[in-house]
């Protein structure tokens, strides 16, 4: 009797051990940790509802997912999204800027979303289906829209107030109010800024001017990048520069947000971060915007945005739970605080976003917006684009010469597809 | 035959090196971290220059030779950038050795404060680059603290000058940099140097009536010429690494007119995504930092008895 009760004691004891090991080890195993790698703006709130609303939520929601964010600057994300690609140390999410998915696709370093999560249509219903193209390669979605944006005129009321003009409609207006309010002794004033020469700087102009980088199948630049309306247009722009009414691109020039705020700079065209970044910073200016100025080929800005991406390497059942998070309509509506343009179809609807008057010159300038070239040499393509206009403007060469240089080598580059 | 030959017992053998195995045994770990991380990436580079390489995912990555030496010549940035490194070790390398050793000459001088000079002069060069490049950065910016002083302050002119926005000036003042960063050292290897000259030869030049500028061309110079070498040949090699300081300050912009050759390099690799191209620009500088040390070695006057005796 006594060694019956003992064996059957052992055999309590011992199911109580494996249930109790199962358990555990069955926790252990679900416990995962993704990383996401974002380029949201340390210096506009965007950060802070990312880190501290969203993730927080989402890790609730999820007891066994963890998010590690890792912040980098725009340009940043992208050298070091490559360098982790040489070395095979990808994250498992990345927020992508639109611009980026057909390099990343090419290099094969994307999961067809289409093809291997299975609820991936009903997600993407939810979701505009403009910024959902973005994602989209050869047929496949490698992506779910993010967020979406462009950019409008952003001027300064005060600047414009005391030099007596009024706010530019058409280009040619654009060019001679940015001249009167500049000012070149003492303090100088600056009549527009822009950070940069790259395409989304560039486009914007070219577009509205009429001309174009390329024929519409992203073929061949010579004969559109190299056109009399382009280099019609970069000259103006480099007389600008010229004339000291033009600036922020160098590398000593003061900061965008600053010198706008400041009053040093007349007029910037940015996006609808830049409220949250001024609010930030600057409470207690009040920036003033318009349309960007039309012209020939009438008011075209740059479609923005960017898309919530998977890696090949990816932990994929926590990742696509993140993603679908961060597309659904908490965090859509969240996020539009700080200025993110919503994708999803619900969070567009919330009264937060209809609301919020900050984004509406946006949502009516995304309706003539174009996006840059989806080619997946764009990365290397808008670098040439920079190089020609950068010269162009500083006056180094003739905006012929580097047009025509520029289209030459673009055209290498479209072949490369 | 063979056999015969091996026999021949006339020519006196040296020793044979006995394979010592606890020797190898403790040189080991520091062959291993040697040949992974020194001698596979210079191989792995070599191979990366003949080809045009990928970094995607199962992307192959094609032999084509010679083309990206050729590209490498060719490209118009390219030269551009190795002109301005070259500019920068033209105009940084002398001075730093001439200010360096007027420094060293003058703290070896004096009686008192030495080692307070000494800890001074030391102090930039253990400061970190990417601290001081900010901080020139700062001093040269369009709304910096110089333009604050010639215009505001001094009233010297009436607009700012865009030190950072010109490729000339803004080479300048990474050059300004480097040369303010390179004097410490330069300093305290001078320093070693003028301990080691004996002061007998400085006496006798005296008695013999030479002034203190005679005796330091006829004396110091050329008995710390082989410092001056050792400083000519460390600083050309370290002129031709300048990265940090121009990538923080002018970025190699505006159109890459400010590029230097590792700023140039790291933009094709990292930016342009041009490993190929990048890995045969390393090798290129590498023949040149060669070629020019080379040079330095076999062109360095080596005659100083000669000009000792030219003293009186």
């Amino acid at each position: 009797m006594l060694k019956k009760a003992f064996v059957v004691k052992v055999v309590w004891l011992g199911l109580l051990v494996v249930a109790l090991g199962a358990a555990f080890g069955v926790a252990a195993k679900e416990q995962v940790t993704i990383s996401f790698w974002h380029h949201y703006n340390a210096q506009s709130p965007e950060n802070e509802i990312l880190t501290k609303v969203l993730i927080p939520s989402f890790e609730k929601q999820y007891p066994h997912i963890k998010v590690k964010a890792v912040p980098h600057e725009w340009d940043q994300l992208h050298k070091k999204i490559l360098v982790s690609t040489s070395s095979n140390q990808l994250p498992d999410v990345a927020r992508a800027d639109i611009a980026w998915v057909p390099e990343f696709q090419k290099l094969n370093i994307l999961v067809p979303l289409n093809k291997e999560m299975a609820d991936f249509q009903t997600v993407a219903q939810d979701l505009l289906d403009g910024p959902m193209a973005t994602a989209r390669v050869k047929g496949d979605y490698y992506g779910l829209a993010l967020n979406t944006n462009t950019k409008i005129l952003f001027y300064n009321k005060s600047l414009f107030d005391s030099a007596g003009v009024s706010v530019p409609k058409t280009l040619d207006e654009f060019f001679a109010v940015a001249r009167k309010l500049s000012k070149r002794t003492g303090r100088p004033v600056w009549g527009y800024a822009e950070p940069a020469l790259a395409g989304w700087n560039i486009c914007p102009f070219i577009w509205s001017n009429g001309g174009e980088i390329t024929d519409p199948e992203y073929k061949v630049a010579s004969g559109y990048l190299n056109s009399a309306q382009n280099v019609e247009i970069i000259q103006k722009l480099a007389d600008l520069y010229r004339d000291g009414a033009m600036t922020g691109f160098t590398q000593g020039a003061i900061p965008l947000t600053d010198g706008y705020a400041q009053g040093r700079y007349g007029m910037i065209l940015e996006g609808p971060w830049k409220f949250a970044e001024l609010e930030v910073s600057y409470p207690q200016f009040e920036p003033a915007t318009a349309p960007m100025p039309a012209g020939a080929g009438g008011s075209v800005q740059v479609l923005g945005g960017e898309d919530i991406v998977m890696f090949k390497t990816a932990q994929k059942e926590a990742a696509w739970a993140f993603m679908k998070f961060m597309t659904g309509e908490f965090a859509q509506v969240e996020m539009a605080k700080a200025g993110q343009i919503p994708v999803n179809k619900k969070a567009l609807e919330s009264s937060v976003v209809r609301n919020n008057k900050n984004l509406l010159p946006f949502l009516e300038a995304i309706k003539t917006a174009r996006p840059r070239p989806p080619v997946s040499t764009w990365p290397e393509i808008d670098k040439e684009l920079t190089y020609a206009v950068t010269l162009s403007i500083l006056g180094e060469k003739p905006v012929q010469e580097c047009l025509d240089e520029a289209a030459q080598k673009i055209d290498l580059l479209l072949a490369r597809q | 035959m063979t056999q015969a030959v091996l026999k021949m017992p006339e020519i006196p053998k040296r020793k044979t090196i006995k394979v010592n195995y606890p020797f190898i045994f403790l040189l080991l770990p520091g062959l291993v971290v040697f040949l992974l991380f020194t001698v596979y990436p210079i191989v792995k580079l070599l191979v990366m220059s003949f080809f045009d390489w990928q970094i995607g995912f199962g992307q192959k990555s094609v032999f084509v030779g010679l083309k990206n030496y050729l590209q490498v010549i060719k490209d118009p940035i390219c030269r551009k950038a190795i002109s301005n490194t070259l500019i920068y070790a033209l105009v940084t390398v002398p001075s730093q050795i001439v200010i360096g050793l007027g420094v060293a000459v003058l703290i070896h001088s004096i009686k008192r404060f030495k080692i307070t000079f000494r800890v001074l002069y030391y102090l930039p060069v253990i400061t970190s680059w990417v601290i001081a490049a900010l901080v020139f950065k700062y001093i040269f910016n369009n709304e910096g603290f110089l333009n604050y002083v010639l215009t505001d302050l001094l009233r010297l002119t009436e607009n700012y000058i865009p030190w950072l926005d010109r490729p000339a000036t803004g080479l300048f003042v990474a050059q300004l940099l480097g040369i303010w960063k390179g004097i410490g050292w330069n300093m305290v290897v001078f320093l070693a140097a003028l301990q080691g000259v004996p002061p007998e030869l400085y006496e006798a030049a005296s008695i013999d009536g030479s002034g203190k500028i005679k005796q330091f061309f006829y004396i110091t110079l050329p008995m710390i010429k082989n410092t001056i070498l050792f400083a000519l040949v460390m600083l050309s090699i370290g002129a031709f690494n300048v990265f940090t300081s121009i990538q923080l300050m002018t970025g190699g912009k505006p159109a890459h007119q400010t590029e230097v050759a590792l700023t140039w390099m790291y933009y094709k690799a990292f930016e342009a995504r041009d490993f190929g191209y990048a890995a045969a620009l390393s090798y290129i500088l590498a023949m040149i930092i060669t070629l020019i040390t080379i040079m330095l070695f076999k062109y360095f006057p080596k005659d100083h008895a000669q000009r000792i005796g030219k003293l009186t």
